[in-house]
């Protein structure tokens, strides 16, 4: 049961920590799915956002630039018109700058040569600061304008060019870029190149200003790779991509990420920046062979995630937490309730020593006294629980059985304890007491004395004189045993209180003598009071019935038990089931012997009318004899009964009757106060009708009857032997 | 132990049937006041059915025929059995009594 329990409670800790390892697991599970999908759709959605940004920002950039290379395209045939008009041509480069407000500065520069008179010419008209427009001349040796960029690759785009931006030092520091194209005259020949410049001050704002996340950043790098827009204004202009990709923390994959930009690519790459991670989006800018990027911290990208990632991480945290906790609190339940089973198991088992030292405390041999031919006696208690209430007990000393019956009130382990305290006294008092009456009064002595908790016992002790067959009995309110001789009848007893109530109380002895073949049979009321499924009780009837007939005291026992395990059936053994029978084989084993019982009621002497038919037969005496023996026994009986026990008294009253040769002998005897009733004078039957007294017939009618009539006190009985000579 | 009373012609007849032990005196007893009231006239108390008397029964008649010598009436005890005879006789009832 111990090791059930241990197993049990192994078994649970055990899948306290598989669910514990499965829930972690599945959470854990989850959230990393959950996290993956949530971190792809929240790359996706920086992707589109980048590339939204990127497309939405080229189409700005590029509205510009289309209006610059507009305003171009449509001077392109005035210019044509006017290069045979030279000095005109400054105002095809005023009508630029003039229409276009992107445009700050434009010039018609000459194909050396192409004019004759003017090997160098390039008129050039700008916007002051203040917004007004000025003229001035780029053919100036400083300069040298054929040799700048945007008029070289004019003469090799026909399409146009756009120039590498550069820091317009002239007109205040200003950060412009310079669309070029070639200007062909009518014989198809180059002629000149006209250009718009524009601001790129737009740019840094049009770009600068606009994130998609709070701390990311646009750039926008030349065809060379110059930083013509970025947060850190002191690289604007000062350094290419390039020279920064050594100071990235992944140079290598810096460069190729350069170098797609710088060839015209799009797309997206991961760079690594102090330790933190960027996503870089490019895009080209058509046209201008610039290159736009958006980078984008990844902590930006994510960063809800994390905080959603660093939220669920606590909840579940917490969630396991809880989890380990209702598991502890379970796990002690059980530990709890492994104490309770084995605090239970040691209850059942010391229950067990209990009801092993409770019925050691019994005599449980049979036959008790094996030596003994004078006494066949058996005893049995049949406990409701391990342990019970019910006792009893007897031992022989100087050829006396001492004997008792009990039954302790209420149940269990608190009965069992007043019940071996009992027996326990009862065998102290008796080692060297003989009276009933004192040891049941020294029993209730001690039982009040150490009786705090209110229970009684109800007692019956006995101490039959082996050798002459008297029986002393004294009865604590117990039920009255049955007394089997020639007849089956309850034992008269005197109303005491239970043991146990009430100090001081006096117990009253009582008497009677056993012939040979009596018996007694002394019971608890868990006999007679077991009930069946239909709350029958066995009742006085059964268990007279199954007493008739003569049997051994062990036979009798054993018969009685079965006949109430019969009737009980199924139903529970509610109460203790005690017996106990005494059949006395001592005194003379005489045939012609023969008793009757009064339990000092009157109405008994009707009997002996039937008794005396008994005896009649039984003795060989004439019948003719009975009604005279009939009167002269009733008035004998009528007078103890009446004046032996104080009114309202239930005392026994013995009638035996033998024979003795030619003559039949009657004892009369009781335990009653001593009276003498030979003492008595005769009545006077001569006297005249007023001087006859009522009374004192009875006695009179005994001698007249009887041939002898003699009375003794003796052991504290009044024994009446009248003899009749048949 | 049966009795019953018949009253006729200023007589008063008392029918005993059956035991009057010491039980069946109790149970009658108050019968016997009743007729130790009409003590004045004649009672008879006709044994004729009683099987047996004991001393109890003794007294009641005794207690009535004494009733009845104080109020001048008189007790006639009618056919008794032999035994009752004799147990009149070693009581002495036979001379107390005016037995017919």
């Amino acid at each position: 049961m111990k090791t059930k329990v241990t197993e049990v409670i192994r078994q649970w800790s055990r899948a306290g920590l598989m669910i514990i390892v499965v829930v972690v697991a599945t959470l854990e599970a989850t959230s990393i799915l959950q996290y993956s999908f949530s971190r792809k759709g929240m790359q996706e959605e920086a992707n589109k956002r980048a590339e939204s940004q990127l497309e939405a920002t080229q189409n700005k950039i590029m509205d510009i630039i289309n209006q610059a290379e507009a305003a171009v395209r449509n001077s392109m045939w005035i210019a044509q018109w006017c290069l045979n008009v030279p000095d005109s041509l400054h105002r095809v480069a005023q009508r630029i700058v003039e229409d276009n407000p992107v445009v700050v500065g434009s010039t018609v520069a000459m194909v050396p040569g192409y004019l004759p008179r003017r090997p160098l010419f390039s008129p050039y008209v700008f916007q002051s600061e203040g917004g007004e427009l000025r003229f001035a001349s780029l053919a100036t040796p400083e300069y040298d304008y054929p040799s700048q960029e945007w008029f070289v690759k004019a003469l090799e785009d026909e399409s146009g060019y756009w120039s590498e931006p550069y820091v317009d030092t002239g007109g205040g520091d200003i950060l412009m870029t310079t669309f070029s194209m070639p200007v062909k005259d009518a014989n198809g020949v180059t002629a000149a190149v006209l250009t718009a410049d524009i601001s790129l001050d737009w740019l840094t704002d049009l770009v600068g200003n606009l994130t998609v996340y709070p701390n990311a950043f646009n750039m926008v790098l030349s065809r060379e790779g110059k930083i013509m827009v970025c947060p850190v204004e002191t690289l604007v202009m000062t350094k290419t991509v390039n020279e920064l990709a050594s100071q990235m923390d992944d140079s290598v994959s810096t460069r190729e990420l350069n170098s797609s930009m710088l060839s015209g690519e799009s797309g997206h790459v991961h760079v690594k920046y102090k330790g933190a991670n960027n996503y870089v989006y490019f895009a080209p800018v058509k046209r201008t062979g610039w290159s736009m990027s958006i980078v984008i911290p990844e902590d930006e990208i994510f960063s809800n995630l994390k905080r959603v990632g660093l939220m669920v991480t606590i909840f579940q945290v917490l969630g396991i937490l809880m989890l380990i906790l209702m598991f502890r609190s379970m796990f002690r339940h059980y530990e709890q309730n492994k104490k309770l089973n084995e605090k239970r198991e040691r209850m059942e088992g010391d229950l067990q020593i209990a009801s092993g030292i409770q019925m050691s405390m019994v005599p449980k041999v049979f036959p008790p006294f094996p030596e003994r031919h004078d006494l066949d006696m058996a005893a049995d208690i049949v406990p409701a629980r391990e342990v019970g209430g019910d006792l009893y007990d007897y031992f022989i000393r100087d050829e006396k059985l001492f004997f008792c019956i009990g039954d302790v009130s209420g149940k269990g382990v608190p009965a069992s304890l007043v019940m071996a305290v009992t027996r326990t006294t009862f065998r102290n008092l008796s080692a060297s007491e003989d009276s009933p009456g004192k040891i049941v009064r020294g029993m209730n002595e001690s039982l009040c004395a150490m009786n705090e908790s209110s229970m009684f016992v109800t007692f019956f002790c006995g101490v039959l004189d082996l050798a002459s067959g008297t029986l002393r009995y004294c009865n604590a309110g117990h039920n009255p045993p049955l007394i089997l001789t020639s007849s089956m009848q309850f034992l008269p007893v005197e109303a005491n209180l239970p043991l146990g109530i009430m100090s001081g109380m006096e117990f009253k002895q009582q008497g009677i003598s056993f012939r040979y073949d009596d018996a007694l049979f002394l019971y608890t009321d868990g006999l007679t009071e077991a009930e069946n499924a239909n709350h029958m009780q066995f009742g006085e009837e059964r268990m007279k019935n199954v007493l008739h007939g003569r049997k051994g005291a062990y036979e009798h026992l054993k018969n009685m038990e079965k006949e109430v395990a019969a009737f009980v059936g199924s139903a529970p053994q509610s109460d203790d089931l005690t017996m106990l029978f005494i059949h006395y084989l001592g005194g003379q084993a005489d045939a012609g012997n023969l008793r009757m019982m009064f339990h000092n009621d009157i109405k008994q002497v009707s009997q002996l009318e039937s008794w005396l038919e008994t005896v009649s037969r039984e003795l060989e005496c004439p019948e003719s004899l009975i009604p005279s023996l009939n009167l002269a026994l009733e008035e004998a009986v009528t007078n103890v009964i009446l004046y032996a026990y104080p009114k309202g008294i239930y005392g026994p009253v013995e009638l035996d009757a033998l024979r003795e040769g030619d003559s039949l002998k009657f004892v009369l005897s009781d335990s009653g106060k001593p009276f003498d009733p030979t003492a008595r004078p005769d009545a006077d039957i001569d006297a005249s009708l007023e001087d006859r007294p009522i009374g004192g017939l009875g006695i009179h009618l005994v001698r007249s009857i009887m041939d002898t009539v003699s009375y003794e006190y003796r052991n504290g009985r009044n024994i009446l032997t009248m003899t009749k000579n048949i | 132990m049966d009795i019953s009373i018949k009253k006729e012609a200023g007589v008063t007849t008392a029918f005993l049937k059956g035991r009057l032990d010491t039980p069946a005196s109790l149970e009658v007893a108050a019968t016997f006041e009743e007729l130790k009231a009409d003590a004045a006239g004649t009672t008879v108390l006709d044994c004729s059915e009683l099987s047996y008397i004991s001393s109890s029964g003794l007294r009641l008649f005794l207690s009535l025929r004494k009733a009845a010598a104080e109020n001048g009436g008189k007790v006639i005890v009618r056919s008794i059995s032999n035994e009752i005879r004799s147990v009149f006789m070693m009581t002495g009832f036979l001379n107390l009594f005016e037995i017919e």
